[in-house]
């Protein structure tokens, strides 16, 4: 088998390694695809966010392209209108879930939410679904970062740093359904379990849902 | 003489099996099923009556628990065969009958034919079930065996050519058994309906020494128990198509995957496989051949999502039950990260019959594309509830009204609704629709698992989608967004319709979204879970639009759309029934003499309605929810 | 909620007894949670963290699945549980109206313990009785066809129930007060 395939997103040839998967592919090669969840030294990807959709020619409806392996000649479209149309309402899911004080916030103008709104033209304050943002107490008990739950899009970078980087098992996801969320043992302060000092949260967050305690200042 | 021929060994068993169970049918046999259904309809109690009565008379007669014979809407039943006679089914058993049955037939000679539903044998005396419009369309495939055998014995099973198929099998290559259930073209009963041959034939491609047999029975959609009566009823044929699915794909562990809330499954799936070890049957050198494979049982917690096979494996693994994107298929990298083949529970039991007579046989029943037949529970406002088996291709009306008996009480049919919450509502016009995999999703239904539920005039299309939105919403896992917060939107969107709230542009957001989160979402679940919002949404959009623009329920159930309302020229002024009936005192008598409901007060409980008797009907529901005039004049 | 002496105790042997009887790998730790429930009525936290600490599994994981599946009760159920079935079948049939006059007599909403914790209240997906639907599960026993005025019937008879256990604990009570007063 070849060590490269050839492949062409929106009418660019690019050559990428065999076995990549098509998101990080065309990330790599300046071409955008939004996405929260991906990681990429994840071995199964988690295809949760459902942002990252393009069409590849030959399949009958739009993929996630985290999902899907290059394979030689594939000729993918990052926008079509089914594309356009599925990441538009799974974006607007997210922001009618998410709390949108954005100047309270100390991802404002680094926030991830923000750059998909911007490069796909899509209005962050959309009309289309209610709010359903529900309160949360807001967990400041560490030292350095703070969490607000308020913000959590459940992309799971934080879940993925704890366990593979951190290496502390403190925080996981809890419950089901629209109650997920991301917590320690039995929901304790972030300060009474073993990782109160590890800021890898924090650096890794790409919403501001965890944050330092400095950046809201 | 010792051979270790597998047909030797099976024969041998078969013989001594055989033996016994023909001698216990020397004496008078009470068969009573004690499935769930049955012990939900105190069937426990009516065994215990027949003990009793039976001992009390000094009668020699053994009473056998059995399992479902399908005719749950006569429940509690029991089967009495008495050497000289037809075998008889009595149904809605109580006391008094039993000691009848007992006195007269048992210890007598009156088989008191007025109380029998059918007999099971033919005979010149009194028509079966086979007489029946029911036995007519009924073919019983996988469910011959239940409700007559012992579950628990697996002499019962052994005694009816049970295991013979595995011995058979067993002097033949794997290669053979894999051809049969591929030449029969047995597709997936758990839903989607995709060809077994070739799922095994990809998990013996995949190659590697570690595979794994899983069996679904992890069986979740509300309004179904196929599969909990299969495993009830008749434990081994699973259990033997288990065992021959894994000597085709040489697998030496296979796990059944049984929801914790069938905890009479368990028991029963259980004792099965201890008995099946026991005969060699199981375990290691099965039936004396250098095939070994063993069986175990994993409880499922109470998920619903858990019966999508990603899911199901992480469950199995220690995980939370979230579905996985596929590619890699279950038949490459499964449980333990080995190809695994996961079947349903009625897939697996068609497998030992497939090869006992054949892959021609098994496509002489059903369509050519769907060969077989279809196991459905059908319930609802029909008059014979129950377990029925039909082959493919029969009609949704045949299904509804031969087989069924139609509506109870000439009410007007308005939809049925087919495949649980990934499934759809199909209206009269489609009563036509012959049930097949293919047939069923072009009119915008699938097969789903088998859950069949009719519905009448009293029930509405928009309280029926929000009720499986309902259940969607609690049991998505909440990974992917369309599932976790688009079913959230939906559910809203359908809550406020049922109150009467949303404007014109409603519908087609709804829609719009609808037809997103079947597109957009990573799963089974969250991918059909708009089916019954869509389905409605097609056949019935009368309704939403009544509730929305007249605040109408025209069913009148959406409690917040209607009001309970007592019709003066109708009550009777010497009657008090509804006003003890209420639950919140809401019924009062005015001076005149007549019953009135304080709005304020009322529940909506239906109470009082239910119990008004009928020769005065007098509480009725409205709907919009508006008092007729002369209510002005009532006074306290 | 504080645990007293003896139940510390009593959780840690349950947990050792199971821990000790199964193989301690991730794939046991849905079985064994639900073992340890089987005994205990629920999961209470110093089990879920001696389970985690058994398997070597962060106890975030065991919270974890503890909130995923709903076998898993995290509070101890009341003395007689009432199930009441919602699928399809017995909704159609009016489960939820049934689910509602429990609400009414026990005063509690469903998936709450009384704060008596004589009784709790769930709701269930499908216990595979259609025929019988509206069914309610109480403590073990199915109930098909279960009326608001049914309920009122079983509401009766476990609350007869209660009051006879009471009267029959009652004098015991009577003795040990009496024994304190001296």
């Amino acid at each position: 088998m070849s060590e490269y395939v050839n492949i062409t997103i929106d009418d660019r040839q690019i050559k990428v390694r065999a076995g990549e998967k098509l998101l990080w592919a065309a990330l790599d090669n300046d071409i955008y695809i939004p996405h929260l969840c991906a990681i990429r030294e994840k071995e199964r990807p988690n295809a949760g966010c459902r942002l990252c959709f393009v069409e590849i020619e030959g399949d009958t409806r739009p993929a996630t392209s985290c999902t899907r392996t290059v394979e030689d000649g594939m000729v993918v479209r990052t926008r079509t209108p089914r594309v356009d149309r599925l990441v538009k309402t799974a974006f607007e899911l997210i922001l009618s879930d998410h709390n949108l004080k954005c100047r309270e916030c100390p991802a404002n103008r680094n926030c991830a939410l923000q750059t998909i709104a911007k490069k796909r033209g899509i209005k962050l304050r959309q009309g289309r679904f209610k709010t359903i943002v529900r309160e949360f107490e807001l967990d400041e008990s560490p030292d350095d970062f703070a969490f607000d739950r308020s913000r959590c899009v459940l992309c799971g970078q934080c879940v993925w740093a704890d366990r593979e980087v951190a290496k502390t098992g403190a925080i996981g996801f809890a419950n089901r359904g629209l109650n997920r969320v991301v917590t320690t043992f039995r929901d304790r302060p972030l300060a009474e379990s073993n990782c109160a000092k590890c800021t890898f949260y924090a650096d890794v967050c790409p919403v501001g849902a965890f944050y330092y305690k400095k950046a809201a200042e | 003489m010792s051979s270790n021929n597998p047909l030797d060994l099976y024969r041998k068993m078969h013989d001594e099996a055989q033996a016994r169970i023909k001698s216990k049918e020397d004496k008078p046999q009470v068969l009573i099923g004690t499935a769930t259904c049955g012990v939900a309809a105190g069937a426990l109690q009516v065994r215990d009556d027949f003990v009793r009565e039976i001992e009390e008379k000094g009668l020699d007669a053994e009473v056998v628990e059995v399992g479902c014979i399908g005719h749950c809407y006569a429940e509690p039943l029991a089967i009495i065969a008495k050497p000289g006679f037809p075998p008889v089914c009595y149904g809605y058993l109580d006391e008094g009958l039993v000691h009848r049955l007992v006195e007269d037939f048992l210890g007598g000679d009156d088989p008191s034919y007025e109380y029998a539903l059918a007999a099971l044998e033919r005979n010149d005396v009194f028509p079966t079930f086979e007489d029946f419009p029911r036995g007519i369309y009924e073919e019983k495939l996988i469910l011959e065996n239940c409700g007559f055998i012992d579950a628990r014995d697996i002499d019962s099973y052994i005694s009816r050519e049970g295991y013979s198929a595995l011995a058979t099998a067993l002097t033949q290559e794997p290669q053979a058994v894999l051809e049969e259930v591929k030449a029969a073209n047995l597709r997936g009963r758990g839903g989607a309906g995709f060809p077994a041959g070739l799922k095994w034939e990809a998990a013996i491609k995949s190659g590697g020494n570690e595979k794994y047999v899983i069996c679904n029975a992890d069986e979740g959609d509300p309004g179904a128990f196929m599969d909990r009566s299969i495993l009830e009823s008749d434990p081994h044929l699973v259990i033997e198509g288990m065992i021959l699915c894994a000597y085709a794909i040489g697998s030496q562990m296979g796990y059944l995957y049984i929801r914790a809330e069938y905890p009479r499954a368990v028991r029963h799936v259980q004792d099965a496989i201890d008995q099946a070890r026991e005969r060699g049957l199981l375990g290691s050198s099965i039936l004396g051949t250098e095939f070994d494979f063993d069986l175990e049982i994993f409880q499922g917690s109470g998920a619903f999502v858990c019966g999508e096979a990603t899911a199901l494996i992480s469950s199995m693994e220690g995980r939370m039950g979230m579905p996985q994107s596929r590619p890699p298929r279950l038949a490459s990298r499964g449980f333990r990260g080995m190809p695994t083949v996961l079947n349903n529970v009625k897939t697996f039991a068609y497998v030992p019959l497939i090869i006992h007579h054949g892959a021609e046989w098994f496509k002489s029943i059903g369509t050519e594309e769907s060969p077989g037949t279809a196991v459905f529970s059908l319930v609802g406002k029909v008059a014979n509830t129950g377990l029925v088996e039909v082959p493919m291709g029969t009609s949704l009306r045949q299904l509804i009204y031969d087989v069924g008996g139609g509506l109870p009480g000439n009410r007007d049919f308005k939809a049925v609704q087919i495949g649980g919450p990934s499934g759809g509502c199909l209206p009269e016009s489609a009563l036509d629709v012959p049930i097949d995999f293919d047939s069923l999703h072009q009119a915008g239904a699938i097969m789903g698992s088998g859950g069949l539920v009719v519905m009448d005039q009293d029930d509405c299309m928009v309280a029926v989608s929000r009720y499986f939105l309902e259940f969607t919403q609690h049991e998505s896992c909440g990974k992917c967004t369309f599932c976790r917060i688009g079913t959230k939107h939906m559910l809203d969107t359908l809550v406020d319709i049922t109150q009467g709230k949303g404007d014109t542009e409603t519908l087609g957001l709804l829609e719009e979204l609808a037809e997103d989160v079947r597109d957009g979402s990573l799963c089974n679940l969250g991918r059909t879970a708009p089916n019954p919002i869509l389905t409605t949404l097609r056949y019935f959009k009368d309704e939403y639009k009544a509730h929305i623009e007249e605040g109408r329920c025209p069913a009148l159930v959406c409690r917040d759309l209607i009001l309970y309302y007592i019709e003066p020229p109708k009550c009777s002024k010497l009657c008090n029934v509804c006003v003890g009936s209420c639950p919140t005192e809401a019924i009062f008598t005015r001076e005149d003499g007549l019953k009135e409901i304080d709005q304020e007060k009322c529940v909506k409980c239906d109470n009082c309605r239910k119990a008004c008797p009928t020769e005065y009907n007098a509480v009725v529901k409205l709907s919009p929810p508006v008092l007729p005039p002369q209510k002005e004049k009532a006074v306290k | 909620m504080q645990l007293l002496e003896g139940e510390k105790e009593l959780i840690l042997a349950c947990v050792d007894e199971v821990l000790s009887n199964n193989s301690k790998n991730r794939e046991n730790l849905i079985p064994i949670l639900q073992k340890v429930q089987v005994r205990l009525g629920y999961l209470p936290p110093l089990a879920m963290e001696k389970i985690a600490e058994g398997i070597k599994v962060p106890p975030a994981d065991v919270y974890g699945l503890a909130t995923f599946y709903n076998q898993f009760r995290l509070n101890p159920p009341g003395k007689h549980q009432v199930k009441v079935c919602l699928g399809t079948a017995c909704y159609m049939a009016g489960g939820d109206i049934t689910l509602e006059s429990f609400e009414r007599r026990m005063k509690i909403k469903e998936s709450e313990t009384s704060p008596d914790r004589l009784y709790s209240l769930e709701r269930v997906a499908c216990v595979g009785c259609c025929t019988m639907a509206p069914v309610v599960v109480v403590d073990e026993e199915v109930e098909g066809k279960v009326t608001p005025t049914r309920v009122d019937g079983i509401m009766l008879a476990l609350n007869e129930e209660n009051d006879k256990s009471n009267l029959e604990q009652e004098p015991e009570q009577g003795r040990m007060d009496s024994d304190e007063l001296k």
